[in-house]
């Protein structure tokens, strides 16, 4: 289905193009080509395992490599075409360090926009999850203060986009504009080292967003049904050891269940300098997905020079570890798998993110349509936690601290 | 006491120097938001107002017909006045406003023309635009919305 859908938007789009022609009239192009990308290194202090900006790179800084450009860098294309005044088409291809270590292209969004009327649009294809306040620009390194969003609170919904149909309402009442957006779709995204796939299935969300002078405020809430299937052969494993083993499972298997998700954010920008927090939460029956995070960040305008400081944190609402099955009451026959069933589960929760971050950093608006910043951010990760760390080695000690230095160019054209 | 009093004067002296020396740096030329003399828009409307409109946030006047914004060439001086003025923003943080939109393919920004004169003969055209010029070109074809 959700391929299905993206080959339609492609097809049409493609199709569209072939006929597109100028439109004297309104004289603006009718097919329109631009593009963002960021070139960037980063460095991790500890060298027992790797830092990266998402969950679907497989290495990063650290173990993988001293100075990783894998981290930030990307680059993207984007068509946009006019077919009528009130229907628009836009494709947009990243390459980005992919799940299997290639650079290979995907499709980031591909839709048509129907619109209405000048406040009320559809669309149907590949399109954003408008979840958090820069969503919309996650990827975008030109128009966000920071070498990349805040992982704590990011990464709680790490996927960005859904395969369904969206619509959207604009109402302005006075100074005050409200926009109601409602989304259903589903998603199928491919997991890095043998992690197989992760699906999100009848994912359906509502999100508010109002905006007042150089005010914003963003609410939203998001539910999906999701599988990982790389966890079910050992959730499988547990459920063949009766209550207690069920019991376990019940508890901890996120290879199928049901997520909720809400955030909430706030940013004030008058130009001189910007604050913004966002605070979130994703709850489900299953322990190990249940997390909240939220952070706060702000910076000052001197000239084209922009310092911050960011403060984000994620709470994991599990204990970070636990016993497992009760080996020593089975049979020696049994003993050795469920033995096996425990250190997967225990490397299962170690993996759980909770930890806090302070980042302090500039961005330098060198030239016109490009930037370069510097961050460094210093991280302490909870008691039995991996935090967001990746690839941890034998010696890697959870419940660390690490240091993290990048730096990019940011450009759009 | 009597030298504190030079040295405060001083101070003063400076204050203003400095202060008339960075309007005289930033104010290229007085700028003003205008549409056509034809536009059946009479009240004033507000800095926030005309900011939506060019920003993207607002399609409408306030009495509910369409507003069409025209923009001027991308690094113009009267461009990044107008911005400056009424938003407070640099060239570079109204770009990194449109990357956000741009990048979704939630819109684009304002259609652009080279010069002032430009835009008097687009709103001459069309009574739903909305521009910004400078304040010496102000005529009989338009209605100035904001004199700041």
């Amino acid at each position: 289905m959700s391929f299905k859908l993206t080959t339609i938007t492609l097809l049409a789009l493609s199709l569209y193009g072939v006929s597109a022609r100028a439109d004297d009239d309104a004289n603006t192009p009718m097919l329109s080509f631009s593009g963002y990308g960021t070139l960037g290194v980063a460095h991790s202090s500890e060298n027992k395992a790797d830092f990266n900006s998402s969950y679907f790179k497989p290495n990063g800084a650290g173990y993988s490599h001293s100075w990783s450009a894998d981290v930030d860098s990307l680059i993207a294309g984007q068509v946009m075409a006019n077919l009528t005044s009130q229907l628009t088409a836009v494709l947009q291809v990243v390459s980005e360090q992919n799940y299997d270590n290639t650079y290979r292209p995907h499709v980031e969004w591909a839709n048509i926009k129907y619109q209405l009327t000048p406040d009320f649009s559809m669309r149907v294809g590949r399109i954003v999850l408008p979840v958090f306040l820069v969503s919309d620009s996650r990827k975008v390194g030109y128009a966000n203060p920071w070498v990349r969003t805040p992982g704590e609170v990011y990464r709680v919904l790490p996927v960005s986009n859904s395969d369904g149909i969206d619509a959207s309402y604009r109402v302005r009442i006075g100074e005050f504009t409200n926009t109601v957006q409602g989304i259903y779709g589903q998603n199928e995204i491919d997991l890095p080292s043998g992690g197989g796939t992760a699906k999100a299935k009848d994912v359906w969300g509502i999100s508010y967003t109002g905006e007042v002078g150089a005010a914003t405020a963003h609410l939203s809430y998001l539910q999906s049904n999701a599988t990982v299937d790389a966890y079910k052969p050992l959730f499988d494993g547990f459920r063949q050891f009766g209550a207690e083993g069920i019991a376990l499972a019940d508890k901890y298997d996120l290879s199928k269940t049901h997520v909720s998700f809400i955030s909430l954010g706030a940013m004030y920008d008058p130009g001189g300098w910007f604050a913004m927090s966002e605070w979130c939460n994703l709850d489900s029956k299953i322990e190990t997905l249940r997390r909240s995070a939220w952070y706060a960040s702000g910076g000052y305008r001197i000239d084209n020079f922009t310092p911050y400081l960011t403060y984000a944190r994620v709470k994991a609402d599990v204990n970070p570890s636990d016993p497992g099955l009760n080996v020593s009451a089975l049979p020696p026959s049994q003993a050795g798998f469920a033995a096996a069933l425990n250190a997967g589960l225990s490397a299962v929760l170690r993996t759980i993110s909770a930890q806090k971050t302070i980042s302090i950093g500039g961005r330098w608006d060198f030239m016109k349509n490009a930037d370069i910043k510097l961050q460094f951010d210093h991280t302490r990760i909870d008691a039995g936690s991996n935090g967001s760390l990746i690839n941890t080695q034998p010696g890697f000690q959870t419940g660390g601290k690490v240091n993290v230095f990048s730096a990019t160019i940011d450009f759009v054209f | 006491m009597k030298r504190t009093m030079s040295l405060k004067n001083c101070v003063h002296l400076i204050v203003i120097g400095l202060a008339l020396s960075l309007r005289a740096g930033a104010a290229v030329a007085e700028v003003v938001a205008v549409v056509s003399a034809r536009n059946p828009v009479t009240a004033t409307l507000s800095n926030n107002q005309v900011v939506d409109i060019f920003l993207g946030k607002a399609s409408r006047f306030p009495d509910g017909s369409q507003a069409v914004p025209i923009d001027q060439s991308e690094g113009s001086a009267v461009r990044d006045e107008f911005y400056l003025k009424f938003t407070g923003k640099s060239p570079a943080q109204i770009k990194a406003h449109w990357s956000k939109i741009i990048f979704t393919g939630r819109g684009r920004p304002p259609r652009e023309v080279t010069n002032s004169i430009e835009v008097k003969k687009l709103l001459a055209k069309d009574p739903n635009a909305i521009g910004y010029i400078e304040q010496s070109l102000v005529d009989s074809s338009v209605k100035v919305l904001l004199a700041q």
